[in-house]
């Protein structure tokens, strides 16, 4: 066993004592990500004269990643909807004592399929993008309509606000903005500018906003099925069009493998919702102004030494530039340059 | 060293030998070595793909070593002119800083100290186009649109090249 392999092996010997002869093995780094650090290991134990054979999946905090994320979040997102009926792993042990692996972490379950990447000029959906496309929007509407404190989630940021999600997640990227922008940006100030002075009406329901929910944040199967909806990390509660514009945006757009109108209806029939058209434009700029900020946290992040992931370097550098464009071009249709 | 050797024509780009080392030279060539031999060279499934994700930063950096003190001039000087301009339009307690920055010069030509500037410069801007967008009038409303457009200039120019 390699030495994290046996630092794992020795934290399950912990978590579970009825374990016998744990044999932690076959444990890589996973490429992709930079908000986490993920791995997947092999387990072995015997329980009894029960042999235990399981694919896991370790996430462990990064030094520094693209976002602050609450340490124990995605662990308590993963519990809470367990039995909502939505694709997702199943979570075992939380750990916050940096002494096991230098950095808080848990432990899921390794569910079956591959990610499909939103970066490649190939069909990351191997033929199967309806399937992907019609699913997709359907968990996302299930999501929207999940009571959000029926299932212990009012604990997530703005659970306790009665309204006004908009103004608190654009407050919300704006001080993170300010926390890490080592050259402002005028175009992503003046974009804030104009969220504020436009905008969106109320949601019709408050939901769980997944918050990253997007073409490669998942996992298929061979057959076409999303078995694993991933990278809770900014799940939080608000308006579910800020789900449903994340996964427009045209860094990313699912419409490459679905048409839009066809994506909505769906989304509409699992929500329950009326998707307002007017507001998810407002939602749409609001995502690329969310997608400037992350990335310049990850240009911060690389420049200051943290996090020398070369991801977070390739984000501060072209994708800043791809939303900064974007937002230009936004304003441009909103009659900004005259 | 002869009047000649230091013409201004000699001193033109064209006129470099294809065989200086220049620092985006080296870089492409990092770049290249990086892309061609460590990283299909590398067989642990994490570090390969960074390896060339490294090769494309560094393609990036390269890229934009040669013109990185003119684009920081150039834009620097058209955030003062456009300054300049708002000076008119704006309230006292803005207006006297903007005067000031847009008579200003670079303090110097070293990239870090364009930046600095370039981020002095900038603060204004983002300043002065927030009080133009509560201003009332058409004076204010034609700065603001072409401050956005100067906007898109300057995000056109400093597009990393691939």
């Amino acid at each position: 066993m390699s030495s994290l392999e046996a630092q794992v092996a020795a934290y399950l010997a912990h978590r579970m004592p009825e374990a016998v002869g744990i044999v932690v093995d076959e444990l890589g780094r996973i490429y992709g990500g930079s908000s986490q650090e993920t791995f997947r290991f092999h387990a072995t134990w015997k329980e009894g004269e029960i042999s235990i054979d399981r694919r896991l999946i370790l996430r462990r905090d990064a030094t520094a990643g693209l976002v602050v994320a609450e340490r124990d979040l995605e662990y308590n997102v993963y519990r809470a909807l367990a039995g909502q009926g939505l694709p997702i792993p199943g979570v075992y042990f939380l750990e916050l004592d940096a002494k096991w692996l230098d950095r808080p972490f848990f432990i899921m379950d390794m569910c079956p399929g591959k990610p499909g990447s939103p970066f490649v000029l190939t069909d990351p959906y191997d033929g199967h993008g309806t399937a992907i496309g019609e699913q997709y929007w359907s968990i996302l509407g299930m999501l929207a309509a999940i009571d959000y404190k029926a299932v212990g989630l009012e604990s997530l940021r703005n659970g306790a606000a009665p309204s006004g999600y908009w103004a608190l997640e654009l407050d919300r990227w704006e001080a993170i903005l300010d926390e890490n922008e080592a050259l402002i940006e005028p175009a992503v100030r003046g974009a804030m500018r104009w969220l504020r002075r436009n905008p969106p009406p109320e949601p019709a329901k408050a939901s769980i906003v997944h918050g990253d929910y997007r073409s490669g944040n998942f996992l298929f199967t061979e057959d076409g099925n999303i078995s694993a909806i991933l990278d809770w990390e900014m799940c939080h509660i608000g308006d579910p069009l800020e789900d449903v514009a994340w996964g427009l945006d045209p860094f990313w757009p699912i419409t490459r493998h679905y048409p839009l109108d066809e994506g909505l209806a769906r989304w509409e029939a699992a929500s329950g919702i009326a998707l307002d058209r007017a507001a998810l434009d407002w939602w749409l700029l609001f995502t690329a102004v969310k997608a400037c900020v992350i990335w310049t946290t990850a240009a911060s992040g690389f420049a200051s030494g943290k996090n020398r992931e070369m991801t977070m370097a390739l984000s501060g550098i072209r994708a800043g530039h791809f939303h900064r464009d974007l937002i230009l071009k936004m304003m441009r249709t909103r009659g900004a340059m005259g | 060293m002869t009047d000649k050797g230091m013409s201004p024509k000699s001193l033109s780009p064209e006129n470099l030998s294809p065989g200086n080392l220049s620092i985006d030279n080296a870089l492409h060539g990092l770049e290249e070595f990086l892309r061609d031999r460590i990283a299909p060279a590398i067989e642990d499934p994490y570090v390969s793909p960074m390896a060339r994700l490294s090769a494309m930063v560094l393609r990036i950096c390269a890229n934009s070593v040669d013109d990185a003190a003119e684009l920081r001039v150039e834009e620097n000087a058209a955030i003062r002119a456009i300054l300049g301009e708002a000076v008119p339009l704006l309230p006292a307690s803005i207006a006297g800083q903007c005067h000031d920055a847009a008579t200003s010069r670079d303090p110097g030509l070293k990239i870090s100290i364009l930046d600095a500037e370039n981020h002095r410069l900038r603060v204004l801007l983002v300043t002065a186009q927030a009080v133009l967008e509560d201003g009332i009038g058409p004076a204010a409303k034609a700065l603001d649109q072409r401050i956005w457009q100067l906007l898109e200039t300057v995000e056109t120019k400093r597009a990393p090249r691939d």
